[in-house]
């Protein structure tokens, strides 16, 4: 392959990778590709201060996303949805915790988090720790992320990260990923199906 | 030679994999639509529980803003929409401003009250339906809908919807004149608009 092919299949590659991203359905209710070897494993700091593992919440289903509170252009509503999720399951939502994993340590504190959350929905657990807790539970969920160079000051920067929703069994081990788009009625049902 | 085309086969499963698993950044600014879509009936409530749909406005071209109390970027465009249903929208125009908090009526009264909102109603998406229905899973999300309630463009970030740039947008928008990309009013941006 000569270097100008490669060039042109290199820039191919990730035309067709962002295609797949960027596809109309792409991100909705159905199940993204993760690989079975995800261990689903973390030492984090939770909203009350409390070191927690994927032990913490033995017994109870884990809906879990990662993500960050600052977002200066434009904000997911993906904790709204899992939200408005929790509503919908009723009183089998005692049988789930809804965890969200901040991605940006820094600026997100456990005290942060409780106060963020808090406008979502009081059941949802907000976890954060050190640089390294935090790349390391990352890695263990086969999420990406990268802290994105500030802009003015030091404190102004984006995070890009894999976005999508994660269900853990009640032992804290993988049942699906699903994409960041899936309505609350999709997330709800599925849930659902994995609590019978 | 093995060797080197092994290495740039890995650097290409590693491009492929890093573009399709980190979510690209969602589009952001003015999309026109190739074509008016019908917008169905949406569930908005207003402060006291009461069905507050778009109906309420049948007759005039809408800005339909979708916002809520913890998106900062929503925070920082609502005044300039306050002012736009304060009277500085062109005739024809209405504005209205759903709230998607799960706090309701009271999350709303405190971010107004912190904002010095004056003129938006309280409007609500009681039943988390509103952004489903619309297809909005990021905000602000600001709708454009003509006088027949189609959407004909939608706005995603903050945007200073008072400007100059904004309020021909609305003009050609309120007149049923075709709208461009060109149109797209500037973003506001989080520390204020520049001067």
């Amino acid at each position: 392959m000569t270097g100008g092919r490669m060039v042109m299949a290199v820039f191919a590659a990730v035309l067709a990778g962002f295609g797949f991203t960027m596809a109309p359905r792409a991100g909705y209710g159905q199940d993204v590709a993760a690989p079975a070897a995800l261990s689903g494993r973390f030492l984090l700091t939770d909203q009350d201060g409390r070191r927690v593992d994927q032990d913490s919440y033995r017994g109870k289903v884990r809906v879990m996303s990662f993500g960050y509170t600052y977002c200066p252009d434009v904000c997911p509503t993906t904790l709204a949805t899992i939200a408005a999720a929790m509503d919908k399951l009723g009183a089998d939502a005692d049988q789930v915790v809804p965890i969200f994993v901040s991605v940006d340590p820094k600026r997100d504190s456990p005290s942060h988090l409780k106060e963020y959350l808090a406008a979502f929905d009081k059941r949802l657990v907000g976890l954060t720790g050190t640089d390294g807790e935090v790349a390391a539970a990352a890695r263990n969920f086969h999420v990406r992320y990268t802290v994105n160079a500030p802009e003015g000051t030091a404190d102004n920067y984006t995070v890009d990260h894999t976005a999508g929703v994660f269900i853990m069994d009640r032992d804290g081990r993988f049942l699906a990923k699903l994409g960041h788009l899936v309505t609350a009625d999709d997330l709800a049902a599925r849930i659902l199906g994995y609590l019978k | 030679m093995k060797a080197i085309k092994r290495r740039r086969l890995l650097l290409l499963a590693a491009v492929i994999g890093f573009a399709g698993s980190v979510a690209a950044k969602p589009l952001q600014g003015l999309t026109v639509l190739p074509a008016p879509r019908p917008v169905a009936p949406l569930a908005i409530a207003d402060a006291q529980g009461r069905a507050a749909g778009l109906d309420t406005l049948a007759g005039k071209a809408v800005v339909l803003n979708l916002w809520a109390s913890w998106c900062l970027p929503c925070l920082a465009e609502l005044p300039a929409l306050d002012r736009l249903a304060g009277g500085a929208a062109p005739d024809g125009v209405a504005v209205m401003a759903v709230s998607l908090d799960k706090g309701g009526a009271a999350a709303v009264d405190a971010a107004y009250g912190r904002l010095g909102i004056r003129h938006l109603p309280v409007r609500l998406d009681a039943k988390w339906e509103v952004a489903e229905a619309l297809a909005a899973p990021t905000l602000p999300t600001t709708l454009l809908l003509d006088r027949r309630g189609r959407e004909v463009a939608r706005y995603v970030g903050a945007a200073r919807w008072d400007g100059p740039e904004a309020l021909v947008l609305l003009r050609a928008l309120a007149d049923g004149r075709a709208l461009t990309p060109a149109m797209a009013p500037p973003p506001a941006t989080l520390s204020g608009t520049p001067p």
